[in-house]
């Protein structure tokens, strides 16, 4: 079970969305991508694709305006 | 359904956090606290600019809270296959065009000029080109008028460097608008719906369309996560 | 002394955890809740004000008093031209009611920020966020002055207004955030 985690913190909409897709595509049913954010708007819109997708996603703030989604990729 | 340990209890990498989290909310109290004050100065000067001033807090609360971009609106569908601002914004649509109307209508049916018929604009290639560049504009930036001003709020260092080319483009604009008034704006026509269908028309002409778009946007979602 | 201050960060430590402050004030609203606030504040706008929401116009007003700031004119400007615009820029800066909704946006979102205790500086990454943020503020400046308006003095209002303006503005806009989509992906990301 790989665990991987991207770094989009600094980086605009919807570019945080967009890597998470990207890298969760070449992962395996089973592992964990955690992406590091600082952008409201992805704080929101990357939990919102992956649940949709049917994944199983947690969101952590890390700090202030600092967040960690945690996505298991379930399928 | 059985006990799931959580995610974040799962994961092999430790995530000390970086530093002890600062609690903003006094801060928030003071920013609060100095919105009223101007608040309060400007309404010393005039009450239009009260209004405009807590309209525009309204505005920043609502957006921010919401995390409401119509930059993504535009762009989401494409780009990730996610249309679900999109519909909000036809909802916003749907909903603003019925209170608009029945106060343009109160003011047409007591013979009294409509407010913000300003705002119906001429139909030019101008407007093609102008809202196309926009278009353009507000996805590489990341955010369009109402995003960049939230985002500056946010803390965003890019978006205030795009707000001050924003204001540049502006005027770059104001400088070639007499060229373009002349040469392709007048050329347009303004066109109000009410005057071309009747108002009951024009208002269910206009929900008809958000509604279909409002399900096409749906269907089109659900066939981008089928693939 | 020291006690008082002690008391004080507990109790801001206190709300943090509260729930309604949780429910109230820190967590999201869902889009539909922004949605109907929007377009609420919008009638509001237009019964109160006489007009719908804009907000880029008043980027051209600021351009126009940063070339005056620096000594220079705009008043030849067809633009400008017009006797609503000339005393509009007489009256200045601070007499602007656009001018303090815009700013009154941005402190409304830095309020709300800081109250769920969410703000934090986010500084430039990259040079292409630079070129980015460049060009595409460039290209809305420019873009909505000519369309008359931006995404809400055009679509968001113009549509409203029940202006096929407003429609014609979103095809548009959407075409052009396609070709900005591949660019941004292409270029920037």
């Amino acid at each position: 079970m790989n665990e991987v985690v991207i770094d989009c913190l600094g980086e605009a909409c919807p570019v945080p969305l967009v890597k998470a897709q990207n890298k969760l595509n070449e992962m395996s049913v089973g592992d964990i991508l955690i992406v590091q954010i600082d952008h409201s708007c992805a704080m929101k819109n990357v939990p919102e694709w992956a649940r949709n997708d049917g994944h199983n996603v947690e969101v952590e703030e890390v700090d202030d305006g600092e967040w960690e989604v945690i996505i298991e990729k379930s399928k | 359904m059985a006990e799931q340990s959580s995610l974040a209890s799962r994961r092999s990498s430790s995530r000390a956090k970086r530093k002890p989290k600062k609690n903003q909310i006094p801060i928030g109290v003071l920013m609060v606290a100095i919105i009223i004050a101007i608040g309060i100065y400007l309404g010393t000067q005039s009450g239009k600019l009260l209004l405009f001033w807590a309209t525009g807090i309204a505005f920043g609360v609502i957006l921010q809270k919401g995390r409401f971009c119509f930059t993504a609106s535009m762009r989401d569908p494409y780009l990730t296959g996610s249309t679900s601002i999109t519909r909000a914004v036809l909802v916003a649509f749907a909903i603003a065009t019925l209170g608009f109307a029945a106060i343009k209508y109160g003011y047409q049916s007591m013979g009294i000029p409509m407010p913000g018929m300003s705002y119906v604009a001429p139909v030019s290639l101008g407007t093609i080109f102008g809202a196309f560049i926009f278009g353009i504009g507000m996805v590489i930036a990341g955010g369009c008028a109402s995003g960049t001003l939230m985002r500056v709020g946010e803390g965003f260092h890019m978006q205030l460097l795009s707000l001050l080319f924003f204001i540049i483009g502006s005027l770059w604009g104001a400088h070639d608008f007499g060229w373009w008034k002349l040469n392709v704006i007048s050329k347009g026509k303004a066109i109000f719906l009410p005057d071309v269908f009747g108002w009951a028309g024009a208002i269910i002409v206009q929900l008809l369309i958000i509604g279909l778009l409002y399900v096409a946007a749906e269907k089109y979602e659900e066939k981008r996560k089928a693939k | 002394m020291e006690n008082k201050v002690e008391n004080k960060v507990k109790f801001f430590d206190r709300v943090k955890k509260n729930e309604y402050y949780k429910k109230w004030i820190k967590s999201p609203f869902t889009y539909l809740t922004a949605a109907i606030l929007l377009a609420i504040f919008q009638i509001i706008t237009l019964a109160a004000t006489g007009n719908p929401w804009g907000v880029s116009g008043v980027f051209a007003y600021w351009g126009a008093w940063l070339v005056e700031l620096f000594g220079g004119s705009v008043d030849k400007w067809y633009y400008f031209a017009s006797q609503g615009a000339q005393s509009t820029l007489d009256a200045g800066f601070l007499a602007h009611a656009g001018t303090w909704r815009n700013i009154g946006i941005i402190f409304g979102a830095l309020a709300t920020t800081l109250l769920a205790s969410g703000f934090k500086f986010k500084k430039i990454k990259s040079k292409k966020q630079i070129v980015a943020a460049v060009l595409g503020g460039l290209a809305m400046g420019y873009g909505a002055r000519i369309a008359a308006g931006c995404n809400i003095g055009a679509l968001f209002s113009g549509i409203a207004s029940l202006s096929v303006s407003g429609w014609v503005f979103a095809v548009a806009m959407f075409a052009g955030a396609v070709v900005g989509s591949k660019l941004l992906v292409k270029f920037f990301m």
